[in-house]
This record gives C-alpha cells, structure tokens and sequence, in this order.
C-alpha cells in the first residue's frame, strides 16, 4: 500500500535567504509527479528536505502517517523513501555489486559482531539479498558491470547503477534529481523508458526534478512548477506549457529549443 | 591469469607465510623476535585504526591512549584486582571499547580531520593521567607487567622449556600468541569490512549524505567503529605490554599515533592487509636501523649525539608517507597489485607468441 506524499507549506529558510516558500504540491499514490523550474528555484532544496537532509524552518511533510520533516535521513529511508543525487553519489572504488548491497541496508540486519564472526545468519542474509541484487541490477541493464569498480563505469551507467541502488531499498516513494542530466539523446529516451518501467512494475510513486522538459512532459502525470522558491503552477503536463505564468518565467524558449 | 592457477598462487603465498611465521622462532634471535612480536601487536593496532580512518574516513590521533588503556588496564585487573590473566586480557580490551564508548558521543558527531583534533585531547589528557596516577600507574616508571597464563602455560622464560634443541623463553612463547591474535584480529575486521558495516563505512567515507539517505545511521556507525577500532587498540596495548613486560608512560603519546597513521598510509588505507603491510614496515625499519646503524652513513649510535637511528627511522618513513600519498595512491598494497596486473603485460610483450596457444595450455 502507497501512501501520499502531502508537501504543505514547506519554508526553509538559509540565514537571509528564503530558499522555499511556502510550498505545497502532493504525489498521488503510484504517480509520476515533476518537480520543476530554472536554475535556484529551489528543487533540490526541496528534495534535501523530503529525504530529511535538510529541515524545513516550518510546513510539514506527510508521507502516510509519518512526518518527515521530524526524522533524520535514515528514519526517511526506513519508510521506504529512496532517493539519486543530481552528481553521482556512489562509492567509485566499490563494485557496482557493493553499491547495490548498500541499498539492502535497511532491509538487512547483520551488524559489527555477526559479520565479524561471520556467523551463518550474516552469511544467508547476503546471499539471499545478493540474488534480489542481481534481479534489480538485470532490470536496470547493468547486471554486465556488477563485478566492475563503479569509478571505471561510463558517466551514463553509473546514473544507471544510482537508480538501481535506490531501487534496491525496494521503495514506495523514488525521488529521481536529474535523472537525465548530461546524458546524449540515446540514453536519455533509455532512461526515460526505465523510469516508465518502474513505475509500471513496481507500482510506486515517482517525483523527479528535470529540466529535460520533453522528458517530463512525456512521463509525468503531473508538475509542480517552482521559481526563486515558491510555487507557480500545479497541475497536469499539458496545462502546465499553456500556463502563461510557466511560459513567463520558464518554458519561455522552448519552442526555439528542441531538446 | 586463469581463476584457478590464481587460487594456487594465492595459496602458496600464504602458505609459504603460514610456515615461515610458524618457524620462525626455531631459527630468529631474541632481537628480531621481539621486533617480530612489536609487529604483530602494531598490526593489530593497525587494523583498528584502518577500520576508522582508512574504511569510515574518520581521522583519529589519540589511539595511543587506547592502546594505554588496554595496557595498564591487564596489568592493574591482573597484578592489583587478581584477575586470572586470560580474563584480565579480555576485560582489559573491554575497557578500552568503554573508553572509546565514552567519547562515541564527541566520535559520532565530529567528522574526518575534527574527530582528529578533538582525539588529541585523549593523548594529552591520557599522558597526565599515566604520569600523576601513581597507585594506579606507577608514575614515570611505569609497572611491571604479568606475564600471560593460558591453562597452566605461562608465557615467561621460566619455567624452562626445551623444544627441538630450542630454549622456548617468554618471546618464543608470545611469537604463537600473537600470531593466533593478530590472525583472529585480521579475520574479523576481514568480516566487517566485507560485510554489511564495512559497506555502509565505505559510503560514509565517500558520500555521507548518500549513506544517510540509504538508510544508514551515519552517527551511530561513526560512535560503534570509534568503539571497535578503540577495542583494536586496547589489544594491540596489552600485546605490547606483554611483549615489553613493563608498561610506561613515555611510549604512549602523540608519536606512537603517529606512527600508528603513518603505517595505514604506507601500507595502504581501508583495508586489513595494508595495516598488517604498514605496520611491518614501519616497526621493522628503526629496528634494522639500529641493528645496522654502523654500517649506514649519517646514522650515528645511539646516544653519540648524531641522528639517531630512531630519528632517522621517523625521518625515512615520513619521506615514505609523502612518497606514498604523490605517487603510490593505495599505499605498498596498492603497488603489489598493481605489480600484478602489470608483470603478466610485461611477459606478453616479451614473448609475443606464446599467449594464443590453446593446445599447450594443459
């Protein structure tokens, strides 16, 4: 069961600066929802306080019963909620393996003393959550590159691999930064089609920040549109590029730009 | 190189390891056994320290008190409380894991290089204590330490025992000890590392904000490897009392961290081979300093007022450092690595026609 993601009144505040204003949208339970706006609207920020990165100066987040704006980052990701970094976030001296692994964690128990001794326990535990890996790696496209060092990956496998690993959290709510973001055309409509796959498959909320807007037009049942941190438009893809406020402030050149 | 001709490699290599470590005390003097046995005990110290900085990323400059701590932690439980010493051994590497415990609260905050200089306050304030705390430390001097009992078996020179024509004293009796130490040690960080903690370290190491968000409980980890590597510690200080029979202050401060930092970096950061590799290179080399000071230039005796064979020892192995961190990222395990990927390149170039030749492969 998937709840809802209910954004309400978020403000967060840097010394001066007001990064977030006020800002409300929800994500419908197995979704597709973007998050966008030009550069410093306040995106990532947003996605910072949904993943209990950074806490918002007032407003809450809802997801279920939960509040996330109360719990550290780890208490977010024992809900379920998973999320990638718009500049890769993988350990590039481990396996693409170990980096999957990792997502098991909070699936996992085996703690200092079971894994030092080895004991039997520890040992299942990795083989059984190792098989569940390799499922989810082969999903991804990157089962080939499971023994390699992530560091020796190219630029778009490792946004491949950071998708994986949030998808082995097994998640009910996926938070993509970027999920495109300086691939070439080719991968981008490869990872575009993952993404509709997931959501297809797994059945779990979605909510991305991208600036590829054929991207997000093509897979998102609905947008928040933000700029300099509040909220201008809400509402489905197609009525969001008529907004006159979003075509003001944001989607002004997209005719001149196809991209 | 196949799979399996790898797998042989790998075990003759330990195996020749295994042996010559066994035989060792059959042949080695007393000098070189007791460098030997300030090995084995900087490798376990190594290891825990590696688990920290090299595997969680976290600096610490004060695991000299630790190693105090396990130290005059066996000889108070043995020589005042009466403890059997096996269990004043163990309670001794307890004690050091509370110490450590203690200051988890200041370790799972702080991060890298500022848990580093917060871990300084443990050595100065260590220091003071070992010095002033005489009923408990025996002051300057410091206190003779018990030798192990292990089931009737005391690991000193006397009772005398004879073993192949071999007099086994104290030193040829601790050589087991510590290797079953040190092995058991290895075997567990070995553990960690692989397992599901050494992953989330790893990741805290490298991005703290990912290992957070993928669930993992950044301070809690940093306050429970703080705590091992202390335990680590407190091991590594009762081998080392053990090996040097008394316990002194002097030997525990700021330079034996350093010594301890400069082993992981040499050796090579993050893993349980690298500590063991440092830690040999960095206790063999003012002893072959000393052993050979006469016949080296500009290493005087000690106490002829030259450099002394201690000093030139920390002067080589600081240019070992700086080597290490220019030019040999992964320390000396980075390089033995490195040697084998390129030493079988080097053999095709030289026999250019003798790699495709599936019919004399087997």
């Amino acid at each position: 069961m998937i709840p809802e993601l209910v954004v309400s009144d978020v403000t967060v505040r840097f010394a001066g600066l007001v990064a977030l204003d006020a800002v409300s949208f929800t994500v419908r339970p197995g979704s597709t929802h973007a998050l966008i706006g030009p550069n410093g609207a306040g995106k990532s920020t947003c996605f910072n306080v949904l993943s209990g990165v950074y806490r918002a100066t007032s407003g809450s987040v809802r997801f279920g019963d939960a509040e996330l704006t109360a719990s550290r980052p780890h208490q977010v990701a024992a809900l379920g909620v998973a999320r990638t970094f718009q500049n890769i976030a993988l350990s590039p001296r481990l396996t693409v393996r170990d980096n999957l692994m990792l997502g098991r964690h909070r699936l996992t128990r085996s703690g200092f003393v079971s894994a030092g001794l080895r004991l039997p326990s520890a040992r299942r535990e990795a083989v059984r959550h190792g098989a569940r890996v390799e499922e989810i790696a082969a999903f991804v496209g990157v089962a080939d590159a499971l023994p390699t060092p992530v560091g020796l990956l190219p630029y778009g496998t490792q946004k491949r691999v950071e998708l994986a690993r949030a998808l082995c959290m097994e998640p009910r709510l996926l938070l993509l930064d970027e999920p495109v973001a300086g691939m070439n055309s080719e991968e981008r409509r490869e990872m575009a089609d993952l993404i509709v796959s997931v959501r297809e498959s797994l059945g779990i909320s979605i909510l991305l920040v991208e600036h590829d807007m054929g991207i997000v037009m093509r897979i998102a049942d609905s947008v928040t549109v933000l700029d300099f941190g509040k909220r201008i438009a809400d509402g489905e893809p197609d009525e969001i590029q008529r907004d006159p406020e979003v075509i003001r402030a944001y989607l002004g050149d997209i005719e001149e730009s196809p991209s | 190189m196949s799979r399996r001709s790898r797998w042989i490699t790998l075990g003759a290599v330990w195996g020749v390891v295994v042996v010559a470590a066994v035989v060792a005390p059959f042949y080695l003097e007393g000098f070189w056994l007791q460098t030997g046995l300030f090995a084995m005990s900087a490798a376990v110290g190594a290891i825990g320290i590696n688990l920290l900085t090299g595997a969680t990323g976290q600096l610490s400059l004060g695991h000299a008190f630790f190693l105090a701590v396990g130290a005059y932690a066996y000889v108070y439980l043995s020589t005042d409380v009466g403890l059997p010493t096996p269990l004043a051994a163990v309670v001794a590497v307890i004690l050091a894991g509370v110490a450590g415990g203690l200051f988890s609260p200041i370790a799972g905050r702080l991060k890298g290089a500022y848990l580093g200089i917060a871990t300084l306050a443990l050595i100065f304030g260590g220091q003071h204590v070992l010095f002033n705390a005489e009923p408990l430390t025996g002051g300057y001097n410091g206190r003779a330490v018990p030798p192990m009992e292990l089931f009737g078996f005391v690991f000193a020179d006397s009772p005398g025992l004879v073993l192949l024509n071999v007099p086994f004293g104290a030193l040829e009796r601790l050589w087991f000890l510590g290797l079953l130490v040190l092995a058991a040690a290895a075997a567990f960080a070995r553990g960690v590392l692989r397992g599901r903690p050494g992953l989330a370290m790893n990741t805290i190491r490298d991005h703290e904000i990912a290992a957070g968000v993928m669930g993992v409980p950044v301070a809690r980890y940093r306050a429970g490897v703080f705590v091992l590597s202390s335990m680590y510690g407190g091991l590594a200080g009762v081998l080392v009392a053990l090996v040097f029979q008394r316990a002194v202050p002097d030997y525990f401060g700021f330079l034996l961290s350093l010594d301890y930092l400069a082993m992981i970096v040499i050796g090579g950061l993050g893993s349980v081979a690298g500590a063991v590799i440092g830690a040999v290179f960095v206790s063999l080399l003012p002893q072959l300093l000393t052993r050979y000071s006469d016949a080296l230039p500009l290493v005087a005796e000690p106490g002829s007022g030259g450099v002394s064979p201690a000093e030139a020892a920390r002067i080589l192995y600081g240019a070992a450092v700086v080597t290490v961190v220019l030019f040999l990222p992964g320390g000396l395990l980075g390089l033995a690595t490195r040697l084998r990927r390129v030493i079988p390149r080097i053999k095709e170039l030289r026999w250019p026609n003798s790699a495709p030749a599936p019919a004399s492969r087997r």
